[in-house]
């Protein structure tokens, strides 16, 4: 336990050092060494996170660390939240070094050793930076960490293929983050300022003294900031573009981790270090994170609809999710301290923090399936694929299981933090009477508009791409995904299934952080007061009105139903089986005959086209008379919305501007310093007097 | 127990100010690269010198290794590199002034006095620090941008740049007796990739367009 933090930093110093230097005789070498050092670090971080969380809950971890810089004293503080935050983190990470090298080598085989090297470095840095960042236990260690991340995933966004998309999506994730690491930079050195001191204590003793304004003006900063990682809307334009570039198990920690640990840092910087002493957090506070949440909710997975580039399309999910769980987060804020909140701070806490795993879980399996199937057809575009159940039968199995947990259908782990969120929602409307109530109950309809919705979506993700016929010859040849990479999705599908037929038992990881954030009871008292198979929730404030669900009991129902259903149908099987083609009217079927994706998703397409302004074109080429088409050719797109009317018109503003400053500027180098020597002079005459 | 009294201090130091500012001088008035690159060369010397001084009146050891460093890659180092590029270029020796050196000396001139003046008027700031270093300090500071800004070829604006870290070592030593190692460390890490740079876009414009640094305003769109 004492020696944990130690192991994580030197299995991932050992990766990253090692994949330097053993590229120089072997990039494949290195790129294993690499990922197994990974492997190791992610291990660690999970036995230490498990062994916190479960073994001493409540505890503490404080680790000095060695004293870089005369001026801040630097620590480490593994409280309850940072505790399961590294379990996130760990349980993807083992999953994405466990698959990523035989990844890499189907991916990219002609991949260079440098390029190898630089992944293997990349990748350790990047999870030692999320892994420490979550450890953090003073300001200056945290922006380190944050910023340490934001390099590595640009340097493994930008390391997969060589083109201009990947650099465009690179460039544009590295001005947005650090955009957003701007904002949080403001927000943490107005209080390392008044605090005098780096560590979280100071910061919050500094944050006791603030008043109102600029309380929630420093929160609004560190909203600005971690939202624009998390992806949320509209600040989630680099985040469909920056995702699908990575590779693919990089995708997978980039969606499934990276956001969260924004979440986490939103988490720690609101709850625990910027919150007043007592009382109810600000108003605005809670209802914007809501707001904001149920927007991201809504309009991920709308846009996700309309995508057919099968990692693009799991990318904008990634934004509905931070939508669902930025939903519990703004519930436990409202309710938090009020005096009618009661227990149902901890319910919105506890299935945020729930969604946070599960998300991670299979939006990880998610990307780690769609990157076998990349790795084995090089094809993204889900209308160019099809008919994969039959070829790769583990990938479409694993891939339909996190299809079914992404869709929060029962009995797998998405449902049951849908279920907690829809609790706390409702709950919370009967709490506040008038439009407050109606504003939460239309939060609660958006969130089941949006599970219905991604159904459908992974309805036609799955269905396009592993059934049907194979409508390329790359499509047509997949085989199976080398064991490793089944194996890295085996675990994470297994995850997906435990945390949904037993969630009860994972409460009891949830424990140590929602008290250590709400300072109030622990997650499994309120959720599972009547035993861990058992989830329920009290909605009214007595406590009598409650509702509850057994997740073990409704998987044994689904086995039980299904189990019947199939003895039923080959109890009544009587007359002869002949396999043969589907009718088509007496025509061959071929590929062409499938739903192709653009298809499956045009009515919500007509339904929302408020929303997309859909385009389309179509041409004919007709032979000789009107009658005889000889080919049609159709094109068609939908667009953003935040990126049409918020940044292009900034784009557009912007380069009036420069426009407007090349017209003037002479070009020449020393007229610039000469500019440069004259303001530093009326400067220093203007304000070189003693104070 | 330091070695030196804090009055001789102050008055080596004040001695050393003086050839720091006659040493700008040369740089400011030289007519030729050769001239300016050498003279730099003694103000870094200079500026090593100082700060072996500083190091044995405090006994902070980190001075000792920044008067080191200072010796070896701004006395030494790179003073040979600005030497070998002129050399490779083999090309326009002298200087190209923007305005008349007899002009920018007596600018150079108002800067000194400039420099002098504000360091009286920051009266408390003064009592803590040793002797004429503030003064000295800025007015290199400020000269080394001017002799950047009034010089059309990108090596002798390199000579302005690395007198004007000169400046700002000089006054970091003087006025705080150092500043924390690592940050020292970093400013001359700024000067070796600040000097890299420069030295590779000078060469290779040179050698696939046949143009100076001074050129690149006919870039302008």
């Amino acid at each position: 336990m004492e020696s944990g933090p130690g192991v994580i930093a030197a299995c991932y110093g050992a990766g990253a050092l090692l994949s330097l230097l053993l590229a120089r005789w072997s990039g494949r070498l290195a790129l294993v060494v690499s990922h197994l050092a990974a492997a190791a670090g992610a291990a660690a971080g999970l036995a230490l996170s498990l062994g916190l969380l479960l073994g001493e809950p409540g505890r503490t971890l404080i680790r000095p660390l060695p004293n870089f810089f005369p001026f801040a004293k630097l620590s480490l503080l593994i409280d309850g939240l940072s505790a399961y935050f590294l379990l996130v983190v760990s349980v993807v990470a083992v999953a994405a070094a466990i698959y990523g090298p035989a990844y890499l080598r189907a991916h990219s085989p002609d991949a260079g050793s440098t390029r190898q090297a630089a992944q293997g470095f990349a990748l350790n840095v990047f999870l030692g930076c999320m892994a420490f960042l979550c450890c953090a236990g003073d300001a200056l260690t945290f922006l380190f960490c944050w910023e340490g991340m934001t390099l590595a995933s640009y340097v493994l966004v930008v390391s997969d293929d060589r083109d201009g998309e990947n650099a465009r999506a690179g460039l544009l994730y590295m001005v947005m983050a650090h955009g957003g690491t701007a904002l949080l930079l403001v927000a943490f050195l107005a209080l390392t300022e008044r605090a005098g001191a780096f560590d979280f204590a100071a910061l919050r003793a500094a944050a006791a003294g603030l008043d109102g304004p600029t309380r929630t003006t420093l929160f609004f900063l560190a909203l600005g900031g971690f939202a624009t990682k998390a992806g949320v809307v509209p600040l989630h334009v680099w985040l469909p573009r920056a995702h699908p570039a990575a590779p693919s198990h990089v995708s997978a920690l980039m969606s499934g981790v990276m956001l969260k640990v924004a979440i986490y840092g939103l988490l720690r910087f609101t709850f625990d270090l910027l919150a007043p002493v007592a009382g109810p957090l600000p108003f605005s506070w809670g209802w914007t994170v809501l707001f904001v949440g149920t927007t991201s909710a809504v309009l991920g997975v709308l846009y996700a609809l309309q995508q057919h580039d099968l990692k693009r399309l799991l990318a904008f999910h990634s934004v509905e999710n931070i939508g669902i769980i930025l939903i519990g987060v703004g519930l436990a804020m409202i309710l938090w301290r009020q005096s009618t909140g009661g227990a149902l701070a901890t319910v919105a806490l506890t299935a945020a923090l729930l969604h946070t795993v599960n998300h991670a879980a299979f939006k990880g399996l998610l990307f780690l399936g769609a990157g076998s199937v990349l790795s084995r057809t090089h094809l993204r575009n889900i209308e160019e694929l099809g008919g994969l159940a039959r070829r790769m039968p583990w990938t479409a199995g694993l891939f339909l299981l996190g299809a079914v947990a992404i869709s929060a259908l029962p009995p797998l782990n998405g449902f049951v933090s849908e279920w907690l969120t829809f609790q706390a929602l409702l709950g919370g409307a009967t709490r506040f009477h008038g439009p407050a109530g109606l504003v939460i109950v239309f939060s609660a309809a958006m969130l089941a508009l949006t599970g219905g919705l991604a159904a459908a979506c992974f309805a036609k993700a799955f269905g396009v791409t592993f059934l049907g016929r194979p409508r390329t010859s790359q499509a047509e040849h997949a085989t199976e995904a080398p064991p490793s990479m089944i194996a890295g999705m085996l675990w994470l599908g297994a995850l997906c299934v435990a945390l949904g037929v037993a969630p009860g038992y994972a409460m009891r990881l949830l424990d140590a952080p929602t008290a250590a954030l709400l300072h109030g009871p622990g997650a499994s008292a309120v959720v599972t007061a009547r035993g861990p198979l058992v989830l329920s929730t009290a909605l009214t404030p007595s406590g009598t009105n409650g509702t509850a669900i057994s997740m073990t009991m409704v998987a044994a129902l689904l086995i039980a139903l299904s189990a019947i259903a199939l003895l039923l149908r080959r109890g009544v099987r009587r007359a002869p089986q002949r396999v043969a083609p589907t009718w088509t009217c007496g025509m061959t079927p071929t590929a062409r005959f499938d739903y192709t994706a653009t298809a499956f998703a045009k009515p919500l397409r007509l339904v929302f086209a408020a929303l997309y302004h859909p385009r389309r074109e179509v041409t004919r080429e007709t032979a000789g008379t009107p009658y005889v088409v000889g080919r049609i050719h159709y094109a068609g797109e939908i667009v953003d919305l935040a990126e049409t009317h918020i940044y292009h018109r900034v784009e557009r503003e912007i380069s009036a501007l420069s426009q407007l400053i090349r017209a003037r500027s002479t070009g020449r180098i020393y007229g610039y310093i000469g500019f440069v020597l004259a303001a530093l002079f009326v400067a220093l005459l203007l304000l070189g007097v003693a104070y | 127990m330091s070695p030196l009294s804090p009055d001789a201090v102050h008055t080596v130091i004040d001695d050393l100010g003086a050839l720091l500012l006659f040493t700008m001088i040369l740089i400011v008035a030289a007519g030729q690269i050769y001239r300016a690159i050498y003279s730099v060369a003694a103000q870094s010397l200079l500026i090593s010198i100082a700060g072996a001084v500083l190091a044995t009146a405090t006994g902070n050891p980190d001075l000792w290794v920044i008067a080191g460093i200072t010796l070896a890659v701004k006395a030494i180092l790179l003073p040979w590199v600005l030497h070998r590029v002129v050399q490779r270029m083999n090309v326009r020796r002298e200087v190209e002034p923007v305005i008349p050196i007899a002009a920018t000396l007596a600018l150079a001139v108002a800067i000194v006095v400039v420099s002098f003046q504000l360091s009286a008027s920051l009266g408390p700031v003064r009592q803590a620090i040793t002797g004429n270093a503030l003064p000295v300090g800025i007015a290199l500071t400020l000269t080394g941008v001017l002799v950047m800004a009034t010089r059309k070829t990108a090596l002798t604006q390199m000579v302005g740049l690395f007198a004007s870290e000169n400046g700002i070592f000089f006054t970091a030593m003087a006025v705080t007796q150092g500043m924390p190692l690592i940050i020292e460390i970093g400013v001359i890490l700024d000067v070796i990739l600040a000097a890299l740079v420069m030295t590779i876009m000078v060469l290779r414009v040179r050698s696939t367009v046949d143009a100076d640094i001074a050129d690149l305003d006919r870039l302008r769109g």
